[in-house]
């Protein structure tokens, strides 16, 4: 804030310019507003965006029917993607068709893994934004 | 005035933009955008000096500004409630 140096604590750190009034208003009136990711990304590019599957942090691991991640070469498992899906594609599959490239038994399963994305997990914003209505 | 602490993360975690009245905090580990109204960006900014309970808070508050308004400290606590919610603060 103005006139203000938080990374200097002692007391004689903070020289202020001009006192300023501070209005701490009512416990009960609100001053925090969060915006979601969804609203937060430009309808434009979220179309293009990316999701990979899995994410770089699972990578090589194969998708469960469910969408969970499983060890590689597991029987009934869908193989990592080989490229990462663009927003275009995943919005395809989680309407429940199969984009060009991927293969259709395995299309289920890489929609699980869409929807079970949660906040800080690559693609997961891509995912959210896609939930935006228009 | 005894209570739960808070702290906040540190400020390269949150980017912030100051506008007329406003802040726009993101903040980086959640990819979440904040719009907050003052005091939190105050109240967020006393949390940059340690971590401290509202009563702290408050006191730090005040040796920075002129604090206007009636019930301080449950004005100062209901913010940290949201803060809270908002994952900008957490209790100790």
């Amino acid at each position: 804030m103005s006139g203000t140096d938080p990374k200097d604590g002692g007391a004689n750190a903070f020289v202020p310019t001009r006192r300023t009034v501070l209005v701490l208003g009512v416990a009960a009136a609100s001053t925090v507003v969060t915006i979601r990711p969804a609203l937060a990304q430009t309808a434009g590019s979220v179309l293009n965006c990316e999701i990979p599957v899995p994410g770089p942090q699972a990578a090589g691991s194969y998708i469960a029917p469910d969408g969970s991640l499983v060890a590689p070469g597991t029987v009934g498992a869908a193989p990592p993607l080989a490229r990462p899906l663009r927003g275009e594609e995943a919005k395809l599959l989680l309407q429940g068709s199969t984009p060009a490239g991927v293969n259709p038994q395995s299309a289920q399963a890489y929609a699980n893994y869409i929807r079970r994305l949660q906040a800080g997990m690559s693609g997961f914003t891509c995912y959210a934004s896609l939930q935006m209505p228009r | 005035m005894a209570g739960a602490r808070y702290v906040a993360d540190p400020e390269e975690c949150v980017e912030t933009v100051a506008l007329d009245g406003l802040s726009v905090l993101f903040h980086r580990p959640s990819g979440m955008t904040h719009i907050v109204a003052p005091p939190a960006p105050q109240i967020l900014e006393a949390l940059r000096l340690g971590p401290a309970e509202a009563g702290e808070i408050l006191a730090r508050m005040r040796a920075w500004y002129d604090l206007e308004g009636d019930d301080a400290a449950d004005a100062v606590e209901a913010r940290l409630d949201e803060l809270e919610a908002a994952g900008l603060v957490s209790r100790l």
